[in-house]
Formats: structure tokens, sequence, C-alpha cells
């Protein structure tokens, strides 16, 4: 009988799924028969939808860079690190610090530029900073954001986590809710809770796409290239280099590792500092393109950041970067549809339970590691 | 003079103590196994000596040093190796990788060392790019000795390599550890498949219940009629 039942059961999952199948895929055709419609009777503009893609990639790519830290720590100590999201906005702050005492020296006392001008009105803006005008100001914030941020996850690490070492997931991960708000408010209580414009303006370039333009600025173009350089590097590192195997093996069998002679310590350690340095270079892209910071950005990027991660299937850094893409490039592509705002964040998480109800190890999950 | 001295050690998981005074030696380029029924403690045993379990009493000396109670990466600096039963291969490194990861405490991944473990297991030269994971469980366990193999150790700790092959393939797992063993390594192994074991080894240990039984010749356990009777089948 249980073989009967077996194969009902499995018969019964089987038309489920396909049904589910079903359903997304004629959405997803519905959707973009309307788009091919709407472009052709002039209803969608073109340029507008180009605008939006670019625009997601944008967002993608700083979602992704960041999820890269995310999934390592994941992969690798096992748990979901709450932290992740205002480690992000410490990464800026430190960054942004660094930028300002470079590139507003002597215009702001020192303390005001180091803490980012808390003060309203003396700013980035009124200093003059963007990549065109003052670039070694902008590269070292970058190099500043990444180190320093790198340095606080390994301590954070020594002072929260290390201890508890061994403990399963659970524990470290309200563990990780509590570091994050600590570092949370520990940024207010240092930079304030003021929001505050970063950079001026910068020129732009803007691309005839047939019924008009889509422009991509000076610092559109520095997300994109720094963003596609880190990730280059981390493939690199992960794939090349005698460090970046061992936290491969390490994701894939710890036990294995530790008999094997790898100081998982010591590679534990460096997952901090990548994973941590990339946060706060994301942290700072993000700042750079969209001109502003503020106290809580990094926080409420998190959930995004968890919804690629989990769409790519977590623990892997490749599904990482592509489920940041596609996250970035849905929301703002759902602009087409919807209104903005709040909508487009509905959109992200659709996209991720629509993907996790099909595939639920991820769209990389249980092929690429680390 | 025994290269490794296991005495009166007693050992287990936490709170469960599974060995009781067992005594363990093995002398430089032997062959010993360890055999005995389901439980009886052998794999614990082999893992006490590689510091994998919670120590109560006894002591377990390497070269003349005292080891007792030092972790696993401290011990394969001592040259011993080890190679788990299960899961003894990094799935999504490829075949090259995971024997360069054998040799991780080196600064260099030692070329001769490397060319040594491709001399021994040819289908590893030819598979070294593949993913470790996608290989079949025989080419795995070679994979997993080819990388304790790495450092060259004195000592190369074998828990069950035959288990869960195909017939065919075990006796060609038993050839390499016997080429392992000729070529100047001393080998301990646990085995399930006692028979053939005992056949091939310098000394094999008999383990009941958490103890040793019998210690004897490879030969000898064979002929034994009690050891025969109770362990091997009749």
């Amino acid at each position: 009988m249980s073989t009967v039942d077996d194969a009902v059961t499995r018969g019964r999952n089987l038309t489920v799924e396909q049904l589910l199948l079903l359903a997304v895929g004629t959405g997803a055709l519905l959707l973009v028969g309307d788009l091919i419609l709407g472009v052709f009777d002039g209803t969608y503009n073109i340029s507008r939808i180009g605008r939006y893609v670019v625009q997601g990639i944008l967002y993608g790519l700083i979602i992704g860079l960041a999820g890269i830290g995310l999934s390592m720590t994941y992969s690798i100590l096992n748990f979901a690190n709450f932290a992740h999201g205002d480690t992000i906005t410490v990464g800026a702050f430190i960054g942004w610090g660094g930028t300002y005492l470079i590139g507003g020296w002597g215009a702001a006392s020192i303390g005001h530029l180091a803490l980012v001008g808390p003060q309203r009105g003396i700013g980035g803006p009124q200093f003059g900073i963007s990549v065109m005008s003052t670039p070694i100001a902008i590269f070292g914030g970058l190099l500043l954001a990444g180190v320093g941020t790198a340095l606080l996850a390994v301590l954070i690490d020594r002072l929260a986590y290390k201890p508890m070492r061994g403990s399963d997931g659970i524990p470290l991960l309200i563990t990780s809710i509590g570091v994050a708000f600590a570092l949370r408010y520990l940024i207010v209580f240092v930079y304030s809770s003021q929001s505050r414009g970063t950079t001026a303006s910068v020129p732009s370039a803007d691309l005839l796409l047939v019924d008009g333009y889509v422009s991509i600025d000076a610092h559109d173009g520095t997300l994109i290239a720094a963003a596609v350089a880190l990730m280059i590097g981390v493939h690199l590192l992960l794939q090349r280099t005698k460090l970046g195997k061992a936290m491969r093996a390490m994701s894939d069998n710890k036990d294995l590792a530790l008999v094997t002679g790898i100081p998982t310590e010591r590679v534990i350690r460096w997952t901090w500092m990548i994973g941590g340095g990339l946060a706060g270079s994301a942290g700072y892209l993000m700042v750079l393109w969209t001109g502003t910071i503020d106290w809580q950005f990094g926080w409420l990027l998190l959930l995004l950041i968890f919804a690629a991660v989990i769409l790519g299937g977590i623990g892997s850094i490749y599904g990482a970067i592509f489920g940041g893409l596609i996250i970035g490039v849905a929301m703002h592509m759902s602009m087409i549809w919807l209104p903005g705002g709040d909508f487009t964040t509905i959109t992200a998480f659709l996209m991720m339970i629509l993907v996790l109800l099909i595939r639920p190890s991820g769209l990389f999950g249980g092929t690429t590691t680390a | 003079m025994a290269m490794l001295d296991v005495s009166g050690l007693d050992a287990g998981y936490g709170d469960l103590q599974i060995l009781s005074d067992v005594d363990l030696e093995v002398v430089e380029d032997e062959y010993v196994v360890i055999v005995g029924p389901n439980g009886a403690g052998k794999s614990t045993a082999m893992k006490s000596v590689f510091g994998l379990t919670t120590y109560v009493g006894g002591s377990i000396e390497f070269n003349g040093e005292n080891i007792t109670g030092h972790s696993p990466d401290e011990i394969i600096h001592k040259g011993i190796g080890y190679v788990p039963q299960t899961e003894n291969v990094f799935p999504s490194l490829t075949v090259q990788e995971n024997l360069e990861m054998g040799a991780y405490i080196l600064d260099e991944v030692p070329g001769d060392a490397l060319e040594a473990v491709f001399d021994q297991f040819p289908i590893l030269r030819e598979r070294r790019d593949q993913k470790t994971g996608s290989m079949s469980g025989g080419q795995q366990q070679m994979v997993a000795m080819g990388r304790a193999l790495m450092l060259d150790p004195d000592l190369l700790l074998l828990d069950e390599p035959s288990a869960g092959l195909a017939p065919d393939l075990v006796d060609e797992m038993f050839d390499h550890v016997d080429t392992i063993n000729d070529n100047g390594t001393a080998v301990l192994v646990v085995e399930q498949n006692a028979k053939e074991a005992l056949r091939r080894c310098d000394r094999g240990y008999v383990l009941v219940q958490g103890r040793n039984r019998y210690v004897d010749d490879g030969e000898a356990l064979l002929h034994d009629e009690e050891v025969r009777q109770q362990f091997l089948g009749g």
C-alpha cells in the first residue's frame, strides 16, 4: 500500500509543482507580451525601460557586492548575519569621513570632516566632492571604507562571535541581531541621525535610445567599474589562491578541513575581513551613487540583500551576484506596471518567493559553493 | 620500539565513554588492522589517536612524544595522516585542489609529493581538474587517501577504506593500502572486511565492546579457532 501512497504523493507533488511552474510561466509570458505590445503601440517608452534596466543593474551591483560577504559568512560560519546591513552603513561613514578629510581639507574643522559633516549645509556638495573634481578623495575613501570595515568585522568577530564558535546557527543569528542594534545606535551616537548630501553633481553621458535618452553619470560609471573589479577580484581569490581554496574547502566540510590541517580560525578571520571589506565598499559606493548618507540605509538594504542571496542560493557568491542583479532589475522594471516606492520592494520579495517555490535551494544552490 | 604507543586509553564522546583500557601499538613500516563487531569502538580508537574524541585516561605516544590531548592540526605536524570513513573529500573542489589542501600546512605544494600521489593513483592524474563531487565512491576514496599522503606521513590512519565500495573495487583498495605500506608508510586500518584485512596485515587487533580482546599476527588471528567462530563467521 505504501508504494501506492508514495506514487499518489509523488503524483500530487508533480501536478502541484507543474501547475505552479505553469502559473509563473504564464504570468511571465503575459508580462513580456504586454511589454512588447506596449512598446509597439507606444504605451511604453523604450528609453524609459532602458533607464529602468540601467538603474536596476546599478542597484543590483550594490546588492550583489554586499551580498557576497553575507553569503560567505553563511557558508563558512553557518549563520545568517543580521549585522551585515549595519556593517555596510558603518563602512560608508568611515569611508566618507576619509573622503571629506581629503576633499574638504581646510574647509571645515577636522572633527566635522571626519564625522561626515553632521552640521547642515557644510558637506560634500559645498566642498565640490565628486569623482571628477576630487578623484583622490573618492578612491581614498573607498579604500578606507574597505580596509576600515574589514578590521571592524574582525573586531566584532573577536568580541561577539568567536566566544560562541561551535554553537549552531540560531544563537549566532540572535547575537548578530544584538550586534546590529549596537552598531546602528553607535552610528547615531557618533555621526548623528541627520541624513545629508555627500556629492556635487557630475557630468553625465546621455545615450540616445530610440525615443529618448538614457543618462549615465560619472558616479554610475565609477560604481560599475569598482563593483565589477571587486567581484572579479573575489572570484580570482576563491579560485586561484590557497586561501580561497581553503575557504571553499571549509564551506564544503568544516570537520574535514580541520583534520586536513587547514588553520580554520585563520580562514574564518580572512572570511570576515573579505566579507566586511566588500560590505564597506558596497556601502561607500551606494552613497556615492545616491549622493546621500543616513544612519539606517544599510539596515534597510539588508532585507533586499537577503532576498538576493537566498534567491541566488545562499552560500554561493555567484548566486549572490546574480541574485542581486535579478532583484535590482526586477524592482526597477516593475515600475512599468506599478507605482514606485514600496511596491518595488514587494516585487523583490515576490521574485524571491517564486524562485524558492520552483527551486528551493536557489538558482546556484547545491551546485557552486563559496 | 613502537612508533605509536597507546596504553590504557579510556576515551569517548562527551559523557559517553566508549573505550576502556585500550592498548595499541604500531611499529615503523608496520601494517596493523583493527577488526571487531559493529559498535566495538574501532573507529573511536582511531579517532582518539588523531585527537578527535574526549580524552578520559591513559596515554598516547608517537615517536616517543606524548601527544595525548593534542589537537588534530598539531598531530598532523607530528607526521600522522587521517582519512575519515565518510565525507572525506571536498566535493566542490577539483581533484588537484583536494590534494593541495592536504599540503596546506606547507608554504608551497610539494611537487614531488603530488607526482608520487599521481603515480600511485594514475586515474587522479587524468582527472586532476574534475570536481571531486562528481566522481565515483572508489575514486573519491583515492582522492581522500592521496590528500592524506601529500605530507608523506610516518603513519596513516585509514577508517574503513573499503566501506561502501563495489566488490571488485574492494580488492583494488586493499592493493592501494599494500602499496602505501610498501612505500614505507606505516598504516593503521579499521576494517569491516575482517578476513581480507587480516590476510594482508602484519598484525591485528580484535576490539570488542571498547576493549582489547585479541592481539596477534594477522595469519594467527585468521586461524585462531575462537576468533574464527566469533568474528569471522566460522
